[in-house]
């Protein structure tokens, strides 16, 4: 290997792997530490051991004491507000965003502006004074106060316009000719071509309602209705938590997006690419 | 997408104007009707508060108009001046580091790292990681007394560090833990934007004898400056809203020096009760936001849409 090529990939492949280590490490030590007995997790530290990082005994001890203080019923919570919020803001979205895009009207310009600037401003930016009004309607824990707010979101009708406008006219006026409502286009035409973009526009959704603290913490109080990071976030503020069980909780919910981005990354980075480059 | 599409629908945008008045009143209410949820929601979690958050900001607790009683108030405590400082700060430091190192990244993954589909994926799982779960494993991590990263420093020889416990590190610590799940998503943006540049350009660089960081500096990263620039913006919004860690851990402490806007408005809220305040606080962070969206919103312009 000359000199040269040794240089193009070496340095390269050293960098990314050195950056790769070091955002992995906490990712290993969070795994390492869910399934050992909680004294473990500490025992090795003073001095540093080897078995600070090489478990020693293997347990399922947290997962389980972690599921008997209702953890079970806070990840199902997530998951089914995720996954509404995916499934009602991808129709909604797409339908704003095929408004925006293969109909002509007088002002489209101007309303796509408005529409998307809107949801661009982070919706926790107002959250704390809106969620007093919530509560007050009398919405506080329920499931449509934790969907609502996340549903429609200015980065997914940005996506899907755009791949919609580079859909061909001629399938849409063809179709017209031929009698079809615009609904039909959009149902039998649009939304079929765009298995792409609307996967990453899911993904993105997905992803904001899955991290989401302020808002769930803002608007629920019972134990049932509660969403996993609060739940698992409020064992901090007691004296004498148990770190075994923060970190299985912790696992539970960075494996699940895990599971759901890896897979469809292409499709993540693809809806990335069609975002924020000009 | 091919850029020759962007042709067909440039061109057919014109053809296909609407042409009789029937038809286009008949395409504004189909429009309306496609838009309405979307519009709906708007207003109701837009729009709605961002109105009733002005209002409430010129007024008292008890409903009084106050005229800018609560703004003079809020400006002139040093409260919200110290959190208005910590927020700075904070977005000072964590925006360049988080930036730098993912477009260090991006460059490592484009600029034939062996597999790069690898690195890419390894990358996206802490971008998955939600913040709190970040907070909870660096915040146990950081204790002074049983923490790991204490221990491993003890154990290369450096002194025990204070972490999320002393008004001077407190900040820090929090720019690690909010880093740990923005780089790699940053590194995203950056690596669609640098396969963007046209590779003959870097070619024929080479061939007029610029070495790497000519290249880089002259040529990829004026190229790709509307990335960056989305980048930069996209993450500033993310930061100055940051909450979790510090509601989780920190508590705006030790000596207010991560009491950012955020949590200092959670505070009037919930703790003080001073919801004049808090809706005043608000608005002034609604202003800022707005204002740095649209500047967001003009690096997401694409060609085909400009007025």
């Amino acid at each position: 290997m000359s000199l040269r090529k040794l240089t193009r990939n070496f340095i390269p492949t050293v960098v990314a792997a050195f950056i790769t280590l070091v955002f992995m490490l906490p990712l290993l030590w969070l795994v390492i530490s869910a399934f050992r007995p909680e004294e473990d997790i500490f025992r090795y530290l003073s001095p540093f051991e080897s078995q600070a990082i090489i478990p020693s005994r293997v347990t399922l001890d947290n997962f389980v004491a972690l599921f008997a203080t209702g953890f079970g019923r806070q990840i199902f919570n997530s998951i089914f507000v995720a996954l509404a919020a995916v499934a009602i803001g991808l129709f909604l979205n797409s339908l704003a965003a095929f408004a925006l895009s293969a109909i002509e009207f007088r002002g489209r310009g101007v309303v796509f502006s408005a529409v998307v600037l809107s949801f661009l401003i982070p919706f926790e930016s107002i959250a704390i004074p809106l969620s007093d009004g919530v509560r007050a309607l009398g919405l506080g824990d329920t499931y449509f106060a934790l969907i609502a707010p996340g549903v429609a979101n200015g980065f997914a009708i940005f996506l899907l316009r755009q791949f919609f406008l580079e859909v061909p006219k001629d399938l849409a006026e063809a179709a017209r000719m031929d009698g079809a409502s615009l609904w039909r286009i959009y149902w039998s035409i649009y939304l079929p071509l765009s298995k792409a973009p609307m996967i990453g526009a899911g993904l993105m959704i997905f992803l904001f309602q899955w991290s989401a603290y302020l808002w769930p913490l803002l608007v629920t109080n019972s134990p049932s209705m509660k969403l996993a990071p609060i739940a698992l976030a409020q064992f901090l503020g007691e004296r004498n938590f148990d770190a075994g069980q923060m970190f299985a909780g912790g696992l539970v919910l960075a494996i699940i997006p895990i599971l759901v981005i890896v897979p469809l990354q292409r499709y993540f980075t693809r809806s990335v690419a069609m975002t924020g480059v000009k | 997408m091919p850029v020759s599409n962007e042709a067909v629908s440039g061109r057919t945008k014109h053809s296909s104007a609407p042409r009789s008045p029937s038809k286009v009143t008949q395409n504004l209410l189909a429009a309306i009707l496609f838009l309405a949820p979307a519009i709906l929601l708007m207003f109701l979690f837009r729009l709605v508060p961002i109105a009733t958050v002005a209002w409430d900001s010129f007024r008292s607790s008890a409903g009084q108009w106050v005229g800018l009683e609560n703004f003079v108030f809020l400006l002139g405590s040093p409260s919200f001046r110290d959190s208005l400082s910590a927020t700075l700060i904070f977005n000072l430091i964590v925006n360049p580091i988080q930036i730098a190192l993912a477009f260090l990244l991006a460059l490592a993954i484009v600029d034939g790292a062996r597999r790069p589909g690898l690195w890419q994926s390894l990358n996206l799982m802490p971008v998955a990681v939600p913040l709190a779960v970040s907070a909870i494993v660096w915040g146990v991590a950081m204790r002074p007394d049983s923490g790991i990263l204490n221990s491993l420093l003890a154990a290369v020889g450096l002194p025990n560090q204070a972490w999320l416990t002393s008004p001077e590190q407190a900040l820090w610590s929090i720019v690690l833990i909010a880093s740990w799940v923005g780089v790699g998503y940053w590194a995203l943006f950056l690596v669609a934007g640098l396969h963007q540049v046209d590779h003959s350009l870097l070619e024929a660089a080479k061939i007029d004898g610029a070495g790497y960081l000519r290249t880089l500096f002259s040529i990829r990263i004026p190229l790709i400056r509307g990335t960056l620039g989305f980048v930069l913006v996209a993450d500033t919004v993310v930061n100055l809203l940051l909450f979790a860690p510090v509601q989780m851990l920190t508590r705006g402490g030790p000596e207010g020096s991560t009491s950012f806007v955020m949590f200092d408005i959670y505070r009037n809220a919930f703790v003080f009760r001073d919801l004049p305040l808090a809706a005043a606080e608000t608005f002034l962070l609604v202003l800022i936001v707005t204002a740095i969206v649209a500047l967001q919103f003009r690096f997401m312009k694409p060609e085909g849409a400009k007025k």
